[in-house]
This record gives C-alpha cells, structure tokens and sequence, in this order.
C-alpha cells in the first residue's frame, strides 16, 4: 500500500511492503508498532529508535501528540490522491460555517439572533462549563442564518449551535 | 485526636485529605454525587455517602445534608478542602453550632477576608499596603464604578467582592468597553458565588503574583512558610507555582518584610489554621496586599516540598487544639519545588474544557516527583466540576535541577481520552522567561503562543507522519478485514459464530 502523508505543507510518501518493513522516501526502515494495552497511544520502534505517540482521528485529519507537539496530519493514499478532482478544493469555501458546542455545557446567553449581520470577533454565544464562562465569538464577518439554541438549555459536545453564512460570498437577496 | 473526620470536598484535594487522616489513625467519611460514584476519594475513605445528584449546587453545596451526614456517622470534624463550602463564613458556623469542628478559621476570619472590600479596609487599618482601587466604599452601581474608573486610572481590573479563582474578574482598559465589562462580570460572580457585587482596583502591570503561606493555632502563635511564586495565570487562573520565587531570589529581606507583613495581616483577623497572603509585587519591587484566601491551597503541595511540613496535618492538629509545632525559626526552605496544575482543556484550541472518559493514565514516577491526582483509567471527567485533574510536583536541589525533572516528568504523563494542558506546560518550561525566571503575570496572554513556542522546538515531522500513517493503514486493514470475513460468509452466520467463541 502506497500513502502520502502530509504535515505542515510537507509530503512524506509511505510503502508499507509488510508487517515490519516500510519505504519511507528513499529509504526501506525496519519498524515494530504496538498500541498500549489496546489504547490510541502508540509505541513505535523504527530501526531500534523508540518513540510514543498519542494519535486519535481528528476531523478527517489524524493528530499526533510527540515530545509535546501537536502535528496534525493528513494522509490519502495514492490512488485516490490521484482521483482527487481539482474543483473539490473550490467548493470547500462555498459553504457556510456551522458553530457547533466544543463542550457540553449550558448556554448563558445568546447575543444575536437570525438574520443578524456579525462582524469578525463579536460575541455570539456564552457557554457555560467546568464553573467558567466561555465567550464564543465569530470567526469572520457574516451573517447568521440559523441559530438552533436558545439561553438556558444544555447542549452536548459537537451539537450544532448556529450557522453563518461569510460576508464575501453572501448570497445576493 | 479526632476519632473520625467529614471531607466535604471532591477529586485530588479529597484524596489528599483521606490520606492526611490515614495517616494520623483517623477514620474517614467521604460524601458524593451521582456523577461521582466511582471516584476515588469515595473508594478511599472508610464511609461514603450519597449527597444527590451531580450539580454542585444539589450535591456539594448542600450544607445541610453535609451535616446530617456528619450526626449520622458521628463524625467530630469536618475538613472543607478548597473551593464549594470551603470560604462560606456561615457553613463554618453552621458546624460549631451542630457540636462540630470546622477544619479552618473562625467564621469570623473567613467573612472578614471573604468580603474584598471589608478584607482590604480591614488590613489597610493594620497598615498593611493595599492595591488603589475602590475599597471602603460598599457595594457600588454601574454608574458610580463608571465615574470612579478614571480616578483610579486605567488599566484596571473589575473582581467580584466574593470573588476567588478568577471568576468575575474583568480587565479594562478604557472606559467605552467598561459598560459591557461590568455586565459580564457580574453575570459571572452571581452563577460562580451568589453574589453580584464588583468593585474596581488598580491593574499594576508588569506585576508579580506572590503569595505566602499561614500556619496560625488557637493560641495566638501566626507562621509563616515562605512564598510561592504564581504568576503563571491564564484569565486568572493559576497554572504554574513554585517556591522560592525567582523573583524574590536571593533578596532575603524583601522576602522577611513580605512574611512579617503576612502574619501581621492574618493576625489582623485574629487568624487561625491554614491561610493565604497574596500580594503583587510591582516592578520597583513595591508590595501591595491583594487578598487572603481562608482555606487550604491548591498549590499548597510546593510548599510541603520546600519545608518538609505536613500542611494538612498541621491543619488537623492545630483545629484539635494543639499548638504549632513549628516555630518560625525552624522553618528552613530546602531546594526548589515546582507544580504545574492539569487541566482537562485543551491548549490547541483555546483551552477550552475536555470532558469524557479516560481510557488510559501513565503518571510518571522516579525521584523527586509528587502526583496528587483524584483520576484513574475509567474515570469520567464530568462537565459540573473545576477541570484541574491531577497536580504535579517536582523538586530539585536547585530550580534548574527541577525544570529540567518537570520536563522529564511532562514527557512521560500520559493521559488518554480527555485532552489535557500538558502540551502547554511542555512549551511554557521551555520559554526562555520560565527558564530564567523573568515573567510577570501577563507573560501567558501577552507574550505566549503554543504555535510560538513549538517553533523553537525540535520537529518530528517525519516521525509523527510515519506513525499516523501506519496507524490509519492498521485500522483500514482491521476494517477491510471485517468486510472480508462478512463477504465471504452471510453476514448472520458470521455473527452467530462470534457469539458462540465469546460463551
């Protein structure tokens, strides 16, 4: 299997070629990987070097916590790589954002409302969790098109909150 | 001695406090909340009983069922930890009435410090020095603090009158975006503390934060145990202590005025028990009081490190009624100790809170390294309680000698399934003003970036794209595998076949 890993704007191209033995570039490097006790945190031996990693799925991406950084990384194979159809890229900015819960927690206060036009950094919504209040602002200028919680009500990890639509692509009315 | 002692707390400081009373032969009763069932201060303690359900305000907070539970199991004292009922000058005389000892001052000394505003008129009469701001003049409105601000001057900061650990607490820097402040800051110390009353104080920047620890008994005897340096704070919010202060340093003497005005401010309050001092010191190293905190510490652990005393037990023995058993020429401060507080938040994305279950902890071991920690693998971390987890302490001959064992310590913690602050304590001890011990209190918000700090790290790009990639390549074969086996065979006879190798 052919992958290309990609982290910080650089490909690295992966061959497993078995159980134990990888391409990795130029090089053919003998590996052993084994999860701890069936947890997502890794011990890797690649030619007698040791390393842990704390690696989970993070969005279609996979994060990977070593010696205390963070890398987040984005592996295709080649295959698909190479299916890949240019205009995805395109598309991806055509799509409102959608605010959902980083936490579970109990909304405070809302301070906006549908249809209202918001300007980079202004104070959506409060959320309360762990005792403290947490400001969510937003992260461009837009407006918002839905908002799906009202002050007051709970809201579990991930819910989805409200959507903005950015003002650059602001459908015309 | 107590034959038998109530902790009225949660999590680390509840274990901390099971384990004093272990060791001094003395049983314990632990209480709970639904969400804590399984925790181990529950497990500890020699009797555990249900208070109700997860909410603090239904479960920890309810001081009446804290002391039916104290008849109940004919408990003589009871310890309150640090934050829920721990500063409620009326829940500690709520416990003498009931023929109980509160573990702490005298209901007395918590209501004369745990209102700011009377703590600093109260100590600024004994003639100690107090930060500029609008104490003495009651509870305040909107308008008043608005014509006031500019008095004092800007910056300054708004803090809640029952305000503790940085809730409430507004900085402001001009007068348009007071108004606002204001709001958002009373919002907060009504949902934190009942109590919406702020008042206004002097923000002194470039400041220190450095507080000093109280040992006073029944007898009029006040200690102190040397200082702690916290002003590595987030939205006020310590993360970082350590003791000696790099700050204070080798000046003996600002260090023995600071201690003498210390005890001169508990004894102000006729204290006794376990206190707090916190000043800020400004950058012409002028001290000014900032409050006191009646309780046990957070932090209190880099203290036991540095003098070898027992603050808890002390504690316990000073509230039955024996004398210090120190004198404040015994107390001698070895080495250098260093805690970094983890918090369930996460450093990648604002710091915001992580909730759920922890698969997996690896806590480091090894010389000269304290955890004290209420978690375990399989413990939930619920979103109704404060998201410190686990503290962790190291000491060093010098403090060199104990970053680089915090460093060492930090690389071996592991903690799976909620996200952790490890990742900034890693960053922070690596900043050349941690190293050299130049940082104030704005030093995280104004001059620390987690994308900064790993820019002067060595990278593992390659190895960490490796390793995902031979992770996501495992779990694709894993479930292609699967898919395999389903093809070959119905997919009703391949369950049927699990079934049976799993009897």
């Amino acid at each position: 299997m052919k992958y290309i890993a990609e982290v910080d704007g650089q490909e690295f191209p992966v061959e497993i070629l078995d159980d134990h033995h990888v391409r990795f570039g130029e090089e053919i490097l003998e590996f052993d990987l084994s999860a701890v006790n069936g947890q997502p945190l890794y011990s890797l031996i690649v030619n007698k070097e040791s390393f842990e990693g704390y690696i989970y799925p993070d969005e279609g991406n996979w994060k990977v916590l070593l010696f205390g950084s963070s890398y987040t990384i984005n592996i295709e194979d080649e295959r698909e790589k190479r299916l890949r159809k240019p205009e995805n890229e395109s598309a991806l900015t055509d799509r409102e954002f959608t605010l959902r819960a980083p936490m579970p927690g109990l909304v405070i206060a809302t301070s906006i409302s549908e249809g209202q036009h918001v300007d980079k950094g202004q104070l959506l919504i409060i959320l309360e969790s762990m005792k403290m209040q947490n400001e969510l602002r937003s992260p461009f200028e837009g407006t918002v098109v839905r908002l799906k919680i009202k002050a007051g009500e709970s809201v579990q990890q991930k819910q989805v909150l409200l959507s903005i639509i950015p003002s650059l692509i602001r459908k015309p009315e | 001695m107590f034959k038998k002692i109530l902790i009225a707390n949660r999590g680390e400081i509840a274990v901390r406090i099971v384990r004093a009373c272990r060791e001094l032969g003395i049983k314990t009763v632990a209480v709970y909340s639904e969400a804590d069932r399984q925790a181990l201060h529950v497990r500890y303690a020699d009797e555990a009983y249900l208070l109700g359900p997860s909410p603090a305000r239904e479960s920890y907070l309810r001081s009446d069922k804290i002391i039916d539970i104290a008849h109940k199991s004919g408990v003589d004292a009871i310890h309150p930890g640090y934050g829920f009922l721990a500063e409620r000058a009326d829940f500690a005389t709520e416990c003498v009435d009931a023929g109980l000892v509160f573990i702490g001052p005298k209901a007395s000394s918590i209501a004369a410090m745990g209102d700011k505003t009377v703590a600093r008129t109260t100590v600024a009469k004994a003639g100690v020095t107090v930060v500029p701001g609008t104490e003495g003049e009651g509870p305040l409105r909107d308008e008043e603090l608005l014509a006031l601000a500019p008095k004092i001057g800007f910056p300054l900061l708004i803090k809640a009158t029952s305000g503790g650990g940085g809730k409430g607490m507004r900085d402001v820097y001009n007068i348009e975006e007071m108004p606002d402040l204001l709001q958002s800051a009373r919002r907060e110390a009504q949902s934190s503390f009942g109590d919406d009353k702020v008042y206004l104080e002097k923000l002194v920047e470039g400041a220190h934060h450095i507080e000093f620890q109280i040992m006073a008994d029944q007898f009029g005897n006040v200690i102190h145990l040397g200082e702690r340096e916290c002003s590595i704070q987030r939205r006020h919010q310590k993360l970082i202590e350590e003791s000696p202060s790099p700050y204070l340093s080798d000046d003996e003497s600002l260090r023995q005025r600071m201690g003498a005005v210390a005890v001169q401010a508990a004894r102000s309050v006729d204290y006794a028990n376990a206190g707090t001092i916190e000043f800020l010191v400004d950058k012409d190293r002028n001290f000014y009081f900032l409050e006191m905190n009646t309780r046990l510490q957070v932090e209190h652990p880099v203290t036991e490190t540095v003098t070898g005393m027992d603050i808890v037990t002390e504690q316990i023995r000073v509230a039955f009624g024996l004398p210090l058993g120190r004198k404040q020429e015994s107390i001698r401060c070895r080495g250098a100790a260093i805690e970094c507080r983890i918090n369930a938040e996460d450093p990648y994305n604002d710091f915001l809170p992580s909730t759920g279950r922890v698969t997996l902890t690896q806590p480091p071991t090894g010389p000269g390294i304290r955890i004290d920690t209420g978690i375990y693998a399989g413990f939930e971390i619920s979103p109704y309680y404060d998201p410190l987890i686990t503290k962790m302490i190291v000491w060093g001959e010098t403090r060199t000698q104990a970053i680089i064992r915090m460093r060492r310590a930090l690389e071996e913690y592991k903690i799976v399934g909620v996200r952790t602050n490890i990742p900034f304590h890693q960053a922070m001890l690596g900043t050349y003003p941690f190293i050299t011990g130049k940082y104030d209190t704005r030093f995280v918000e104004e001059k620390f970036s987690m994308v900064d700090a790993a820019e002067n790290r060595e990278l593992y790009l390659d190895i960490a794209a490796l390793m995902a990639t031979l992770v996501a390549h495992d779990q694709q074969e894993h479930l292609s595998q699967i898919y395999r086996r389903q093809g070959k065979e119905s997919h009703w006879k391949w369950i049927n076949r699990t079934g049976k190798q799993n009897r």
